[in-house]
């Protein structure tokens, strides 16, 4: 029987489906994909970031070997984000079936959690194939600081987001010359901890290198101000949309958005 | 030292068999009694899951009750599985004086895992939040079974068989159904692997 189990690494004996076991090449994403980032150099010209952004993976898979297709005919770009949700049912499978498939992208990709992917076991499950829930990065001048916002998986309880974290992040951007917060739940929806809205906002309007706020969740684009405060927030597509954004960054607080729509359709 | 409660009962015709042979007379087993044990790997029921089944319909019917256990290491949490598993296993085929093989057998399981990490709280959600269940798992299941022929020596089967069941589950197969392009069946197997034992 021992030596029987020893087949879950062929991944067909399943103890269960919220089950974390990976192989180590699939353990710990976010670090690998930083490590290789850093060596890239940037793709477009002058000080400009250039990058996909997207939302909501969660059980679109033939969607996303259509995305997948589309991004990697772009051109000049750096990598792609996925806005969270890259699971539906926070299945340790899915998460394999979404990054088989991202993993051929030409660009490294990079993700933040979802609500989604917080069900069942899915938050130990992302911890291992990916890595933290908050993490920051540096890329071409700019700081991109990626957290947690799903308050509703916790119950609320003012704990998540981690609003502390987060301030001390834009207090801190030394070496950047701007700096962009990406999130699954934006503040204006009502998975958002309300609790903690007031102290979130202040802390994004605060930092006066902060660009915008990206979120997904919604599964469209949406852009504004909602909180009337000179803070931009941008929410994108789910891969069901056939639709994904590309995002390019330069100078101080400059950017531009394109949108591309692909697949059958397109 | 008597017992006047054991004294004034009489012997039951039964209990006289029993105490005369020594043997337990065929088919007069309670019907609460299982006949058989299971212990099972995988099938995403458990690393181990043990427990008792029943036979019925000649033996072709059978239904399981187990108890499964994943520990933390695999699962980010300790989860405890409990599940019915209804197997129907239509042919069977002697092989030789001691074995025996069931060829096909089809069924179904419901799951019930206990120990996530994110045990959905009542009041959490809105009614409908979330359509699936994040604990209950329903599934069908295909295997074959071989089986080494015992009897005791009044002559009452008591097989020892092994099994291997190929299985899925609701969300997988919902999974598979609404992305045929990039899915394959076997993407959403699952593989088990169990001994039972008559007793």
């Amino acid at each position: 029987m021992l030596a029987l189990t020893g087949l879950v690494g062929c991944s067909l004996v399943e103890y269960s489906p919220n089950q974390t076991h990976l192989p180590t090449a699939e353990r710990g994403l976010t670090t690998q994909t930083l490590a290789l980032l850093q060596q890239m150099p940037r793709a477009a010209t002058a000080d400009t970031v250039r990058f996909v952004f997207v939302g909501d993976t969660q059980r679109f898979y033939d969607e996303t070997e259509q995305f997948v297709a589309s991004v990697n005919r772009q051109r000049a770009i750096d990598f792609v984000f996925v806005g969270g949700d890259i699971s539906d049912f926070g299945l340790l499978r899915e998460f394999r079936w979404v990054h088989q498939r991202l993993q051929q992208l030409r660009v490294p990709y990079l993700t933040v959690v979802g609500n989604h992917d917080l069900v069942g076991n899915g938050r130990a499950i992302y911890q291992s194939i990916y890595g933290p829930l908050n993490y920051t990065f540096q890329y071409g001048g700019t700081k991109f600081i990626c957290l947690d916002t799903n308050g509703r998986e916790y119950g609320f309880g003012a704990q998540v987001p981690d609003v502390a974290w987060l301030r001390q992040q834009l207090q801190d951007t030394t070496g950047s010359q701007r700096a962009v917060v990406l999130s699954h739940v934006p503040p204006t929806d009502e998975d958002f901890d309300p609790a903690l809205i007031p102290t979130y906002t202040a802390a994004l309007r605060g930092c006066s290198r902060l660009v915008f706020h990206l979120s997904g969740h919604v599964h469209r684009y949406t852009a504004g101000q909602p909180f009337r405060d000179g803070v931009t927030y941008l929410t994108t597509y789910s891969l069901a949309k056939h639709r994904y954004h590309i995002i390019s960054l330069w100078g101080q607080r400059q950017f531009r958005l394109e949108t591309v729509t692909y697949g059958p359709d397109a | 030292m008597t017992e006047p409660d054991t004294l004034a009962r009489p012997a039951t015709p039964d209990s006289l068999i029993t105490r005369s042979t020594g043997l337990e007379p065929l088919d007069k087993k309670p019907w609460y009694r299982p006949r058989h044990v299971v212990l099972q790997t995988g099938g995403g029921i458990g690393m181990v899951a043990a427990g008792v089944g029943y036979s019925l319909g000649k033996d072709k019917n059978e239904l399981d009750i187990l108890v499964g256990y994943v520990p933390t290491k695999y699962a980010g949490s300790s989860l405890t599985i409990a599940t019915a598993k209804y197997t129907y296993s239509p042919f069977v085929l002697p092989v030789g004086e001691r074995w025996q093989i069931r060829p096909l057998t089809v069924g179904g399981y419901l799951s019930y895992t206990h120990g996530t990490v994110n045990d959905e709280e009542k009041g959490q959600y809105a009614k409908g939040y979330y359509w699936f269940s994040t604990d209950t798992r329903v599934g069908p299941v295909l295997g074959s079974r071989l089986a080494y022929r015992r009897r005791t020596p009044a002559g009452q089967p008591r097989n020892v068989a092994f099994y291997y069941e190929l299985g899925s589950n609701d969300l997988y197969i919902l999974s598979y159904v609404q992305n045929r392009k990039a899915l394959s069946v076997g993407d959403i197997l699952t593989l088990s692997l169990g001994l039972k034992a008559d007793f």
